[in-house]
C-alpha cells in the first residue's frame, strides 16, 4: 500500500517535470543550443521579401513587428506601445517603444519605422505582403518616437496586418549598407541575432544581450532542414534534434509511448477546402454545390486520413481568427445530396474533373481520393488530376476566360489573424484571379458589401456581426466544399520547455529553455 | 597522353553547350511560373508581373538564352530566383557536400563490391557465391529511403552510435555513405563476378595454373588486373551518378547536396539554379568519364593514348 503511494508520488513528480510544472517553480535554466528540425529551408532572410511560414518562424526571432498577435488571437503592442485612430479613420498615430536598439546598434525610431514601411510600399521592392498595408498613402514622422500613417480609405484590419511578420521592422543601416547581401544576414530588434545560414542545411541565431524585453535563456537556436518525415521523427527520437515539426499523424500514438518525448497538437489558421468554379456549369448551380457538401463526410476524412488531428470546418475561417463565428457544417447526408442533385436537374448524376496539388497540404492526395469515393456514392463521377504546386498555382489562378478548373483543392492560412484576410481575398468579387485568390469566381453583391463595410468599421463587435452575416451567406451559397482546418503536430524532447507552436504555423522559441 | 587529355577537354565544350541548350529549354517547357511561386499567397497580379520583369522573363526566349550564354562565358550563372543569391554561391555550398558523399559512397562500394565479386567468382555456384549474390540483389532492390531510415533506426535511435542526420563531422558521413554505397556495391560486385568468371576461364589463367602458381598469385596477378577494366568503367559510371546528387539519400539524411538543390529548384521553377546545377553535374560527369579512360591505361598497359 505504502509502496503504491510512493509510486504514485514518483509518477506525479515526473509528470510535473514533463509538463513544465517544475520549471514554473524554478527559474528557467540558462544556456544551451535548441535544435529545431523543419521540413524546408528559408527562402530568403529579408523580412520584407519572404513568403513561407517556415521563413516567418526564423524571422520572428530576429525581427519584430509593430504589433503582435498572441496565440489566443489577441492583438497586443510590440514595437509600438500605443495608437490612436482619427474620427474619419484615415489617420493612424503610432507611439513607438523607447530604448529599443537594432542588433547593429541603430536606434529604433520614427525614421527607422518610416524607412521600413516606405520600403514595403515601394513597388520596386516587390514585397509580397505589400497588399496588407497598401491603403497607407504616406508615412509621416511626427517626432522621433511618433509616426503617423495617412490612409487613402479607412482600413480596419491595418493594425492586425502590422502584426504580420512580412511588415517587420529591420535595421535601415543594415539594409542600406549590405545591399543584396542583406537577404543573407538580416538585422532586427528581436531577442536573437542572426549568426549564419548554410543554405539547405541550417539557420543559426544567437541571444541578443541588449534586447529591450525579457532576455532569452537559450544561447542559440538552430533550425535544421530535414526534408524526410521519417528521418525528422527519427532525429528527435535519437536526440540529434530537440524539436521535430510536421510530424505525420500516423506517428503520434507511437511517439506518445516514448518517455523522452512529448507530442503537441495545435490548431492552425489554415483551412482546407475544395473550390467550385461557380461561373460555369454544372457548379454554377447552388444545389449541386450543396449536394457535394452533403456528400463529403468531413468527420470521416479527419478521423481516418488525418488521425483526428484536424478540425472540421464550421465556417470559411478557423476559430482563432478575429471575426470568426461558428456558422454550420453541412451534415454528411447522401440521401439529401442525391435529392439536391435531382432538384438541380441531374437525376442520374454528373461527371467533373477535380484538380488537386500533391505534397502541399497534409495528405492532400489521400483526401482528394476520399472525396472522389464519397462523391461516387451520390452518382458524381470525379476524374482526379494531380499537379505539382508550381504548375497548379498558375493553373488555378488564370483569369476566368482561360480558367479550366471545375473544382480544385486549396488551403488558405489567415496569417494576419484577422477575418478580412481570410474572407476578402477569397470571396469578394474584386478578388477574382489573376488579381487575388477568389478562385471559385464567387460573386454575391450582398457579401461584397458586407466585406467592404467590415473593412471600414473600427468597432470590433460590429465587424464580428458583419463577418457573421457574410459567412452565413457564403456557407449557404457553398462556393466551396468546406473541409477542415489543419493542426500542427510537433514532437519535443522532454528537456525542452517554454517552446510552443503558434496558430500562425510558426514555432515560438524565444522563451525556450533546456532542462539539464 | 597529355595531348589526348587536352583533346578530350576541348570536346567537353560542345557537350556543355548542348547541355546548356537542352536544360535551358526544358525548364522553361514545364508549366508553372517562377514569379508566381516567388510572389506567394498574398500576391497581386501587379507584383507577379513586376517580378517577371525583374527576372527578365518577359523578354523573348532567344534573347534570354543568349544573355545566359554571355554571362556563362564570364563564369556568371545568374542569381537564384528563390533565394536571390548568386547560383555560384549556392553551388559552392552544395558541391563539396556532394563530392564528399560521392567519394565516401564509392569507397564503400568498391571496398565491399570488388572483394565480394572476387570471392563469388572464385567459388562459383557455391553457398558463399549464392549468399553474396543474394545480398547484392537485396542491395540493388532496397529503396534508399527505406534502407537509410533502417540504418538511422538501428545506429542512431537504438544503438546511439552515430548521429541520425546532418553534416559536420566524419561520423555524419558514415550512414549516408553506406546507404548510397550499398546500391553501387551490389552493381560492382555483380560486374566483378561476371568479369572475373570470364577471365578465370581464359587460356592464360589455365597456363598460369599449369605453371604451378599458387591460386592467390593466379587471381591477384593474372586474373584480377584483366578483369578490372569493365569494373573500373562501372565504378566510373557510379561515381558520375553519385556526383549528380543522390536526391533520396540527401533527403533522408538531411545532407545538403546538389541533388536536393536541383529538385528544390525544379519545384520552385528556379530556372537559373537548375541550369547552373545541371551544367556543373554535366561537367563532373564528363570529367569522371575522362578520368576512367585515363585509368584504363594504368590498369591495362596494352592501352595507350597517343
Amino acid at each position: 500500500m505504502r509502496r503504491d503511494g510512493f509510486l504514485a508520488l514518483v509518477v506525479i513528480a515526473s509528470l510535473m517535470a514533463v509538463t513544465g510544472f517544475a520549471a514554473a517553480a524554478a527559474p528557467a535554466p540558462r544556456g544551451g543550443t535548441l535544435i529545431i528540425a523543419d521540413g524546408v529551408d528559408a527562402e530568403t532572410l529579408d523580412g520584407h521579401l519572404y513568403t513561407s511560414s517556415p521563413t516567418a518562424e526564423r524571422m520572428n526571432h530576429i525581427c519584430e513587428t509593430l504589433f503582435d498577435l498572441t496565440p489566443e488571437g489577441k492583438l497586443v503592442p510590440k514595437l509600438a506601445v500605443s495608437y490612436t485612430i482619427s474620427a474619419d479613420g484615415r489617420r493612424v498615430t503610432l507611439k513607438l517603444r523607447s530604448g529599443v536598439k537594432f542588433h547593429d546598434g541603430t536606434p529604433l525610431d520614427a525614421r527607422a519605422v518610416k524607412f521600413n514601411l516606405d520600403r514595403i510600399l515601394d513597388r520596386e521592392t516587390r514585397a509580397p505582403w505589400r497588399g496588407l498595408i497598401d491603403r497607407v498613402q504616406e508615412v509621416v514622422m511626427l517626432d522621433p518616437s511618433t509616426v503617423v500613417l495617412l490612409l487613402s480609405t479607412p482600413f480596419a484590419p491595418l493594425l492586425a496586418h502590422l502584426s504580420h511578420s512580412g511588415t517587420c521592422i529591420q535595421s535601415p543601416t543594415a539594409i542600406a549598407t549590405k545591399g543584396a547581401g542583406y537577404a543573407r544576414s538580416p538585422v532586427g530588434t528581436g531577442p536573437f541575432k542572426f549568426k549564419e545560414w548554410v543554405s539547405g542545411d541550417r539557420v543559426v541565431v544567437t541571444r541578443f544581450d541588449d534586447y529591450w524585453g525579457e532576455k532569452a535563456s537559450l544561447d542559440e537556436i538552430q533550425w535544421k532542414v530535414i526534408p524526410d518525415d521519417g528521418a525528422r521523427v527519427a532525429a528527435v527520437e535519437a536526440g540529434t534534434v530537440h524539436v521535430a515539426k510536421r510530424v505525420p499523424p500516423r506517428e503520434i500514438e507511437r511517439l506518445r509511448g516514448i518517455r523522452a518525448l512529448r507530442v503537441e497538437i495545435v490548431p492552425s489558421l489554415r483551412t482546407i477546402f475544395v473550390a467550385f468554379n461557380t461561373q460555369r456549369p454544372p457548379f454554377n448551380n447552388k444545389k449541386v454545390r450543396q449536394a457535394l457538401n452533403h456528400a463529403v463526410n468531413k468527420e470521416a476524412i479527419v478521423k481516418a486520413i488525418l488521425g483526428g488531428t484536424a478540425r472540421v470546418s464550421d465556417a470559411p475561417i478557423a476559430p482563432a481568427v478575429q471575426g470568426y463565428s461558428s456558422i454550420q457544417t453541412y451534415p454528411y447526408d447522401p440521401d439529401r445530396a442525391r435529392a439536391l442533385l435531382r432538384e438541380a436537374g441531374f437525376p442520374t448524376g454528373l461527371k467533373a474533373v477535380f484538380h488537386h496539388p500533391t505534397g502541399r497540404y497534409i495528405r492532400d492526395v489521400e483526401i482528394a481520393a476520399a472525396i472522389q469515393g464519397l462523391a461516387r456514392r451520390i452518382g458524381v463521377d470525379l476524374e482526379l488530376q494531380t499537379m505539382d504546386w508550381a504548375t497548379y498555382v498558375s493553373f488555378v489562378r488564370k483569369p476566368l476566360a482561360e480558367n479550366a478548373t471545375q473544382m480544385h483543392m486549396l488551403g488558405w492560412g489567415t496569417v494576419t489573424g484577422d477575418a478580412d484576410y481570410g474572407l476578402y481575398q477569397l470571396f469578394h468579387s474584386a478578388s477574382w484571379p489573376p488579381l487575388f485568390f477568389n478562385t471559385a469566381f464567387y460573386k454575391n453583391p450582398q457579401v461584397d458589401s458586407l466585406l467592404d463595410r467590415a473593412r471600414t468599421t473600427f468597432d470590433q463587435s460590429e465587424r464580428n456581426r458583419l463577418y457573421r452575416q457574410a459567412m452565413e451567406i457564403i456557407v449557404d451559397d457553398a462556393p466551396w466544399i468546406f473541409l477542415h482546418s489543419e493542426s500542427q503536430v510537433t514532437a519535443y524532447r522532454a528537456e525542452v520547455g517554454g517552446v510552443f507552436m503558434h496558430p500562425q504555423e510558426r514555432l515560438v522559441a524565444q522563451g525556450g529553455f533546456l532542462r539539464r | 597522353m597529355w595531348a589526348y587529355i587536352g583533346k578530350r577537354l576541348l570536346l567537353t565544350l560542345p557537350v556543355l553547350f548542348g547541355v546548356s541548350f537542352v536544360v535551358f529549354a526544358m525548364v522553361r517547357l514545364i508549366p508553372g511560373d517562377p514569379a508566381e511561386i516567388m510572389a506567394g499567397q498574398a500576391a497581386t497580379k501587379e507584383l507577379v508581373e513586376g517580378i517577371r520583369r525583374d527576372l527578365g522573363l518577359d523578354r523573348p526566349i532567344l534573347v534570354q538564352y543568349v544573355d545566359f550564354l554571355l554571362n556563362l562565358l564570364e563564369g556568371d550563372l545568374g542569381h537564384s530566383i528563390r533565394s536571390r543569391i548568386p547560383v555560384t554561391v549556392e553551388l559552392a555550398v552544395r558541391v563539396p557536400n556532394t563530392v564528399i558523399l560521392a567519394l565516401s559512397g564509392i569507397a564503400v562500394a568498391t571496398l565491399v563490391g570488388v572483394p565480394a565479386g572476387i570471392v563469388s567468382a572464385v567459388k562459383p555456384y557455391s553457398v558463399i557465391d549464392t549468399l553474396v549474390m543474394l545480398v547484392a540483389l537485396a542491395g540493388l532492390s532496397m529503396p534508399v529511403f527505406w534502407s537509410g531510415l533502417m540504418l538511422i533506426l538501428v545506429f542512431a535511435v537504438v544503438l546511439g552510435w552515430l548521429p541520425a542526420v546532418g553534416t559536420g563531422t566524419p561520423a555524419h558521413v558514415v550512414l549516408p555513405a553506406v546507404t548510397v554505397g550499398m546500391t553501387s556495391a551490389a552493381i560492382i560486385a555483380r560486374m566483378t563476378r561476371s568479369s572475373m568468371l570470364e577471365v578465370l576461364r581464359s587460356d592464360y589463367v589455365r597456363t598460369a595454373r599449369a605453371k604451378g602458381l599458387s591460386e592467390g598469385l593466379v587471381i591477384n596477378r593474372h586474373a584480377l588486373r584483366n578483369a578490372l577494366i569493365p569494373v573500373v568503367t562501372v565504378i566510373g559510371l557510379q561515381m558520375g551518378t553519385l556526383l549528380s546528387g543522390a536526391v533520396l539519400t540527401e533527403s533522408v539524411f538531411a545532407w545538403p547536396g546538389v541533388g536536393r538543390l536541383i529538385v528544390e529548384g525544379i519545384l520552385a521553377r528556379d530556372y537559373p539554379l537548375v541550369q547552373g546545377a545541371v551544367l556543373v553535374v554535366a561537367l563532373s560527369f564528363v570529367l569522371v568519364n575522362l578520368l576512367v579512360d585515363v585509368l584504363y591505361a594504368a590498369v591495362d598497359p596494352r592501352i595507350r593514348y597517343e
